[in-house]
């Protein structure tokens, strides 16, 4: 895992970032950086706020959301930018993968011109230099016969292709930033492995940052350098992935990785650890920590005073909000084994595919 | 998909051939006699009798069905009672005069109908007034729209002809007739379209590309709303059709509507049997036209077709 460069720009710095829905408070005061080529994984549950979070920064949320807060893709201020002036940089600067590609792809327009277009517009080629352009960057992404492929249209490609067509339009322009939502999600699992490979290969060959939404802490263990955790429109902990796995300062991050714990390791027929309760609505949010009425550690304080996001334990950049944070003492052996077993297991699930992609 | 086709082709002709018996059988219930219609001064019944039986009026129903459709079956669609002429003869150039304006009209009422339903989608501050336009037409029956029109146009204002014929000044208000009672239909579908399709997650993608509106509009928008217009445009054919020919007659335009409400009045039965298969094929045809012309724009449609 390569931090960026210093004297590189992040690839996403968001400050105090805020997403309402109406009375509805989606992303409450949210500070993120994605550092340049460096993979951030946002974790956390439906309606924790992260797809809020990163269709803001892509600013892809309808006009009926309110967003406030600074965004800056590699050092430039984008939140400054009107809305036509953007569109024109937009696509250099970030590129976006949707989970469902099937729909995310206009199903009556061949894919090769879906891919060309971004060269025809924002390249200035002619078509069919964009058609060119779109053939060679079907290619890219490893899809054999691409110049035949780029003339079919979604429904005639699998899932796989599907996806490996998005990720050829959001790196096409080969942009600073791409904002991948749960992009394996909805593939089976071998395939799921070749687009993960695919993804690792491309971003160390372009060097972009990623912002990736996931509830996979497989995936987080293996691709990702910082991971960030949602809970309830906040960002209740964030860190180094080795630390974040090793020493989980929040309890509901502790409580995510055990439930992960638990199905890698847990003896056939035991229960599965789970954290009791559910999520507050947005719209009820409790006075004080919202992860309260369902934390194991949850004090008198923790109920009247919201925690900050306050530095916690020694590692450089590692940030919990939870006036109880854990020190990592008590559960680190079990998370470390947790985290070993996450990344072994996907690894290995790769190396059987990484073997067959030729470049 | 050739097959799929061949499919619905068998079944047109089993609908044509639906639409022959049901229409023999009508011309028979319609009272009056033909004789009188061809000879109406003829007093005597003995000249009556001898029309009669020269036209085989005299014979069983069923012998006279079997002759017309072994005649239909050859290609023969009979010459007309009163204007001693193949029927085929006569209704040939009434379809090409038919055909103008049925197209005008369908022009008209996509144009008319996919502006109202686009101004609608895009401007908010219309939506009312396009749905109360549309909420007008649709109540209004299509003569009186047609009567209303001539009055407004022909007769007050004089700007357009009222006498009949088929040249481009008569086909104006015939087409903008047609267009504007067919237009709410497509004013609707392609407001509906336009809405789910601004909503979609690809024009999300497209947004995400940093394309401009009018381009995600115009590349990415429209070719999703031009199936389903498309495919109303076939679904609504036949409906549509029985509005040309009122048209036809309000307007006095010299096509095959025309012919045949005039051959129902003459009791000229074979023109209005030749006419209403004439109808009947075409129904037929277009609507495959509408299905290929549709696996074009949305290659989707080709596998379900």
């Amino acid at each position: 895992m390569t931090p960026g460069q210093p004297e590189q720009a992040p690839a996403l710095e968001i400050t105090d970032l805020n997403v309402r829905y109406g009375p509805v408070h989606a992303v409450r005061d949210a500070c993120l950086t994605v550092g340049a080529g460096q993979v951030v994984a946002l974790i956390g549950e439906t309606g924790s706020g992260k797809s809020s979070l990163a269709l803001a920064a892509a600013r892809l949320l309808p006009s009926s959301a309110a967003v406030t807060g600074q965004v800056a893709i590699a050092g430039r201020d984008v939140s400054a930018l009107g809305g036509s002036a953007f569109r024109r940089v937009r696509a250099s600067l970030l590129g976006c993968i949707a989970q469902d590609a099937m729909a995310a792809l206009n199903p009556v327009v061949p894919v090769g011109r879906q891919v060309g277009e971004l060269f025809a517009v924002h390249a200035g080629m002619s078509r069919p230099q964009a058609a060119e352009a779109a053939v060679a960057a079907l290619a890219q992404v490893e899809i054999r016969h691409p110049a035949a492929v780029a003339r079919l249209y979604p429904h005639q490609l699998s899932g796989g292709m599907r996806q490996r067509v998005m990720i050829a339009m959001a790196m096409a322009l080969a942009p600073p930033l791409i904002v991948a939502d749960e992009p394996t999600t909805a593939l089976d699992v071998s395939t799921q492995a070749e687009i993960l490979a695919l993804i690792g290969e491309l971003r160390a060959r372009m060097r972009s940052g990623f912002l990736w939404i996931t509830h996979d802490m497989g995936v987080v263990a293996e691709l990702a350098d910082w991971a960030a955790v949602m809970y309830a429109g906040r960002i209740v902990e964030q860190g180094p992935v080795d630390v974040i796995f090793d020493a989980p300062a929040h309890p509901y991050t502790e409580g995510l990785l055990a439930t992960r714990r638990d199905l890698r390791s847990g003896a056939p027929g035991a229960p599965l650890f789970q954290i009791r309760g559910s999520p507050p609505g947005p719209a009820e949010l409790p006075p004080g920590c919202p992860f309260a009425p369902r934390c194991p550690r949850a004090t008198a304080t923790c109920t009247e005073v919201d925690p900050p996001l306050e530095p916690a334990g020694s590692t450089g950049g590692h940030e919990a909000a939870c006036h109880h944070p854990g020190t990592g003492a008590d559960q680190k052996a079990g998370a470390k084994v947790a985290a070993a077993e996450a990344g072994a297991a996907e690894a290995g699930d790769h190396l059987g595919t990484a073997g067959t992609v030729t470049l | 998909m050739a097959r799929a086709l061949i499919r619905r082709l068998l079944f047109g002709v089993i609908a044509v051939a639906g639409v022959v018996v049901l229409a023999f059988l009508l011309e028979f219930v319609v009272p009056g006699d033909p004789a009188k219609a061809i000879a109406p001064r003829a007093q005597s019944p003995a000249v009556l009798a001898s029309i009669r039986a020269q036209l085989h009026l005299n014979q069983p129903l069923i012998v006279q069905f079997a002759d017309y459709f072994g005649s239909l079956l050859r290609g023969n669609l009979g010459t007309s009672y009163i204007q001693r002429q193949s029927v085929a003869s006569l209704i040939g150039p009434r379809l090409l005069t038919t055909g103008v304006l049925a197209l005008a009209g369908v022009v008209a009422e996509v144009v008319i109908g996919g502006t109202l339903g686009i101004l609608a989608t895009l401007y908010g501050r219309v939506r009312a007034l396009v749905s109360a336009v549309n909420l007008t037409l649709l109540a209004i029956p299509i003569f009186v729209l047609g009567l209303l029109l001539l009055l407004v146009f022909g007769f007050q204002l004089a700007v357009a002809p009222v006498t009949g014929g088929a040249g481009p000044a008569q086909l104006v208000l015939p087409a903008l007739t047609l267009g504007l009672i067919g237009a709410p239909w497509y004013a609707q579908i392609v407001a509906d379209q336009m809405q789910d399709s601004l909503a979609s997650s690809y024009v999300r993608t497209a947004v995400s590309k940093g394309l401009s509106d009018s381009y995600i509009l115009r590349r990415h928008v429209l070719r999703n709303v031009l199936s389903p217009a498309i495919t109303m445009i076939g679904l609504d054919l036949g409906s549509y059709l029985s509005g040309v020919v009122t048209v036809e007659v309000v307007f006095v335009w010299p096509g095959i509507g025309l012919l045949a409400v005039d051959s129902l009045h003459n009791l000229d039965r074979p023109i209005v049997m030749g006419t209403v298969i004439v109808g009947a094929i075409a129904v037929v045809f277009f609507n495959l036209v509408a299905d290929v012309l549709r696996m074009f724009v949305d290659p989707r449609t080709g596998e379900e077709l």
